[in-house]
């Protein structure tokens, strides 16, 4: 067909259902997204960090979730905990850094608590207050230290040592009953043994957090990276599955990888996670913005901050054994970062990718329909590799939680479905 | 003047040499200036994780492997530009060897990496740090046998395929 005008820019091409495609508004609009921070983000599990990031107990980390300041620390019984990030008396943040030990003391504080700096006012680990400077001489019997306790979140630490938080008091599952089986797939070589963040880095991409969700769930860009293109490209490959789990969590499933076809690469056999066969690919993609990539000898994970409706933070963490030797440490850094790294060869093609898919359907742009409708199945009828199966099961997610139609988020889920019914 | 000062000027002028290199995409003469043995590091400290990262490492060979493969891939076409200044340039006459530290700021032109139109020819600074690099001398002439580029910056967005 030659390309089309406008009337007919504006049809549905070919044959392609409702549910097969969504509206580029749901990536642009405003209202949209922070309806995305309330319905979701501040309702869900997400993992903030891992265990071996507060090896000690004092130590703390601090992130944001769905905009709220959050600190977990590691208390004196070896506890971990979570709280929000804020003072109860004048709504200061506790604590600045991104993260340190309570251990010494601060200028304004004690050893061994948390001391809001503006006015000295102190928390034990387990976010007591446990001092407020000159209470009964300005609250008399009107304010006691018991009153003010740190605002607790549930918290969890879970699947290999990471580090579950969520906003949402009423959550009605556990971390495990969320994941709904998603993480059948690599629970084995998670929990061996402990695990230990080596790397660490953040970027800022001028995209809606699902568009990089949507990269990670689909492989049907493996044409953008040339390290996929001759790694990749077999039986094997092709024959992968995508499996969806309740909640909108997909699964990629396992196959060998031949890195013997890209020089400059070797082999992962000899550092393979334990259980994980040699040189093999498991992937998760977490609703709502999260992603586990157990690829031989590294773990990648993927948290998405979502900061705007055209821009998402994502922290890139790669983590091996802790029982590592230096020397088996500098092999998985280069396994994780050759490929994975801020200078590796795939990440820069998929940001690059995403950046460049966002600069399409800023604010002010056109809505266009943005497709998602391969079905590529194998013999028994199931998705495979470069089916879209993966993005349709977490758009079918997030139209529940946010009862809008992706395909057209005027319309309310219900509407949608017996649109598409219909 | 000296030839040890001589060689500290060298020194000097083989670091710019290398920067100009780089800025151009000449990786071929950049690695000319690389000893054989060559070791290349992109480091920085988090102190998210509070660890000592390695973001890419390699010898000369994985360095040339790089670039060569550079044309295959899909990249920010983004011209890096750097500004080099040396700081300090340390002789070891008994082995004939020399340390030297300098300070980068990296900035980016935008050609092609978001939306041209609007923001291509725009410079932001992508990255800074320090090159800390040692040499070796042949005929007085010196070559790189380590660059550590300690990168400051570690918000790093789309990241590069280019060596810094």
């Amino acid at each position: 067909m030659p390309a089309r005008n406008a009337k007919q820019w504006d049809k549905i091409p070919g044959k392609i259902a409702s549910g097969e495609y969504v509206d580029s508004r749901i990536y642009s609009d405003r209202n949209i997204f922070e309806e995305e921070i309330t319905k979701i983000f501040k309702k869900v599990w997400t993992p903030v960090c891992h265990e071996s990031e507060l090896s000690e107990p004092y130590s703390f980390r601090t992130m944001t979730v769905a905009r709220e300041p959050v600190m977990v620390v590691r208390g004196a019984d070896n506890q971990i905990r979570a709280f929000l990030n804020v003072c109860p008396h004048r709504g200061n943040m506790i604590e600045n850094r991104p993260s340190g030990s309570f251990e010494q003391g601060s200028p304004s504080g004690a050893p061994k608590h948390m001391t809001c700096m503006f006015h000295a006012w102190q928390f034990d680990m387990k976010g007591n207050c446990v001092h407020i400077s000159r209470g009964s001489e300005g609250y008399q019997d009107r304010l006691a230290c018991s009153d003010v306790g740190l605002r607790r979140l549930r918290c969890e630490v879970k699947y290999g040592g990471f580090v579950w938080v969520t906003l949402n008091d009423a959550i009605d599952q556990t971390v495990e009953e969320w994941a709904g089986g998603a993480f059948d797939c690599m629970e084995k070589s998670l929990n061996a043994e402990p695990l230990e963040v080596f790397h660490y880095h953040k970027a800022i991409i001028p995209c809606n957090y699902k568009l990089w969700h949507d990269t990670n769930s689909e492989f049907y860009h493996d044409y953008l990276h040339y390290h996929n293109r001759i790694t990749g490209f077999n039986d094997s490959y092709f024959a992968r599955k995508n499996i969806g789990f309740d909640n909108g969590h997909v699964n990629v499933g396992s196959f060998e990888v031949q890195y013997d076809q890209y020089e400059g690469f070797e082999s992962r056999e000899e550092l393979s996670f334990p259980h994980l066969p040699n040189n093999h690919w498991e992937m998760i993609d977490f609703f709502p913005g999260v992603n586990f990539n157990l690829r031989g000898s590294a773990l990648r994970c993927d948290i998405m901050t979502p900061l705007g409706p055209d821009k998402v933070m994502i922290e890139f963490r790669g983590l091996g054994l802790k029982s590592d030797t230096p020397e088996e440490r500098l092999i998985r850094q280069r396994h994780h970062n050759s490929i994975w790294g801020p200078f590796g060869r795939n990440l820069h093609e998929d940001l690059l990718a995403v950046s460049t898919q966002q600069a399409t359907m800023n604010e002010w742009a056109d809505k266009r329909r943005i497709l998602h409708g391969r079905h590529e199945v194998d013999a028994d009828g199931d998705p495979t590799i470069h089916d879209e199966e993966g993005m349709r099961h977490f758009y079918d997610a997030w139209g529940r939680w946010m009862d809008r139609w992706p395909g057209d988020p005027e319309l309310s889920f219900e509407e949608g479905q017996k649109r598409e019914a219909a | 003047m000296s030839e040890s000062m001589n060689k500290q000027v060298a020194i000097s002028n083989v670091i710019y040499k290398a920067s100009l290199f780089l800025d151009e995409h000449r990786w071929d003469d950049w690695l000319n200036l690389c000893h054989e043995d060559f070791y290349y590091a992109i480091k920085a400290f988090s102190p998210e994780i509070n660890y000592d990262m390695i973001y890419m490492d390699g010898n000369r060979e994985d360095m040339r492997t790089i670039t060569d493969m550079l044309p295959k891939h899909n990249s920010d076409n983004s011209p890096l530009a750097r500004h080099t200044v040396v700081y300090t340039v340390e002789m070891d006459e008994s082995q004939d060897t020399a340390t030297a530290v300098s300070s980068f700021a990296v900035y980016k032109t935008e050609l092609d990496g978001i939306n041209s139109h609007a923001l291509a020819g725009e410079s932001n600074i992508f990255l800074v740090g320090k090159y800390r690099d040692k040499f070796g001398f042949d005929n007085g002439e010196p070559f790189f046998m380590e660059r550590i580029v300690q990168l400051d910056t570690r918000r790093l967005d789309k990241g590069s395929h280019f060596p810094i």
